[in-house]
């Protein structure tokens, strides 16, 4: 470890959490989200050269890891977990509320070009602009999916809150 | 603003204060309701996607992988300087070298694999099963395929081998823990038998590279050998097999 030089190693320890978060968010597998952001910054460490402003590296980063999940797509589907599962790793203050569990498969049944400028959003705190520049959209279409993307988890989760009732009315 | 666009403004972004926006909520009774649930939700969102936390573990992997890197690279510059001086005295020493070349590369392959083994030493006192859709993942990496059971697994990763990636696996064996690599690309002319002070072991060829497997002195791998051979199934890289998967024990047969 002594022989990376420390900015790349803060940029490590900085953002990996907030890069797994990002790709578990895409590919919904956490053994592929792993690898994900192991090879993302395999890839950031051998073309650090290229990095000029150290301000950049969070997007470049996030740039890199969106094209390695393109790529791991092209060869392969990951298998994907069921997000009302609970995590192999127990996780503190995991929310196992019905509410919780019914905004999870929410969010995991919306689709990726609504999920992914929420989770650049929410995760990655991009602004719209950023979220465009990353997912080379204009920042109204970004605007308009992150709309749709909100008002799809709004729809989801009623659904959910009226499941119940339904199935009681029939029974 | 009206409501609609008021609406369409939150649901874009719950926690954006623009001027226009608050105007409206602060004059709106219906649209402050929906704001305030809309952010409720919000919050709830927020918080479940960062409630998430990495395992432990993955900052070292990143920083053991970017060493392996390092070392590959450094590696790879010895050969070049020592494949410009093999060149230099190729000419004059060709006969000789080439009698003995094949059995030079062999004690290389099985020295590389016993120094893989000691680098990444740490490998070896993994503890825990790892899931099996990890081990799967990893072989999925190379196209291969992890068709049957070959029992716990303590450790799995893509590695850097000799020339080329591979896929390192680390075992719980009776003596202690047993290494296995699916090295590509490296292909002995027959089986060659590992041997260290502490360890003991052979690596088996096959169409498309070799399997090594290495225990401690004492440990039984003939077993173990012939179940990983059986259960992972390889594309083949050469001739008429190319695009094919077979089983990697088929292979060795067609030696």
């Amino acid at each position: 470890m002594g022989k990376l030089n420390q900015q790349f190693d803060a940029l490590v320890r900085a953002l990996s959490p907030e890069l797994y978060r990002y790709a578990l968010g895409l590919c919904r597998n956490s053994d592929v989200a792993q690898d994900l952001v192991q090879e993302t910054f395999l890839r950031a460490w051998r073309s650090q050269q290229t990095l000029r402003d150290v301000k950049t590296a969070r997007a470049w980063l996030y740039a890199i890891l969106r094209n390695e999940h393109a790529r791991l797509y092209e060869r392969q589907r990951p298998e994907v977990r069921d997000p009302a599962t609970l995590p192999a790793i127990p996780v503190r203050g995991y929310d196992t509320s019905t509410e919780a569990f019914a905004l999870r498969r929410a969010l995991a049944s919306l689709d990726l070009q609504y999920r992914e400028p929420l989770l650049l959003q929410i995760i990655g705190g991009f602004s719209c602009a950023e979220i465009g520049e990353l997912l080379s959209l204009k920042p109204n279409t970004v605007l308009t999916r992150l709309f749709r993307a909100r008002k799809a988890l709004r729809s989801a989760l009623e659904e959910a809150q009226d499941r119940p009732e339904k199935h009681h009315e029939l029974s | 603003m009206n409501c609609l666009e008021f609406r369409r403004g939150l649901l874009q972004d719950p926690f954006d204060s623009a001027n226009g926006l608050l105007e409206h909520e602060a004059g709106c009774g219906e649209c402050a309701t929906f704001a305030r649930e809309l952010r409720a939700e919000e919050t709830r969102l927020r918080a479940l996607l960062n409630e998430v936390s990495p395992p432990p573990q993955l900052v070292d992997n990143i920083q053991l992988a970017i060493s392996l890197q390092q070392r590959g690279r450094s590696r790879r510059q010895v050969w070049y300087a020592a494949a410009a001086s093999v060149l230099l005295i190729v000419g004059a020493t060709m006969t000789s070298l080439m009698s003995t070349s094949w059995e030079r590369g062999n004690m290389a392959l099985a020295q590389s694999v016993l120094n893989h083994i000691d680098d990444e030493a740490h490998h070896l006192r993994e503890a825990g099963p790892i899931a099996q859709s990890r081990v799967k993942y990893v072989f999925a990496r190379f196209g291969a395929e992890l068709s049957g059971d070959i029992g716990q697994v303590n450790f799995a990763a893509e590695c850097l081998m000799r020339k080329r990636n591979g896929v390192h696996l680390v075992l719980p064996g009776r003596q202690g823990p047993i290494t296995a690599f699916f090295m590509p690309g490296e292909r002995p002319e027959k089986p060659l038998p590992v041997k260290s002070a502490r360890f003991q072991g052979h690596i088996v060829p096959t169409v498309w590279g070799s399997i090594a497997v290495v225990g401690e002195h004492g440990e039984p791998l003939q077993e173990l050998g012939e179940k990983l051979a059986a259960a992972v199934l390889w594309p083949a890289a050469t001739g008429d097999l190319v695009g094919q998967r077979l089983p990697a024990a088929a292979l060795v047969a067609q030696q």
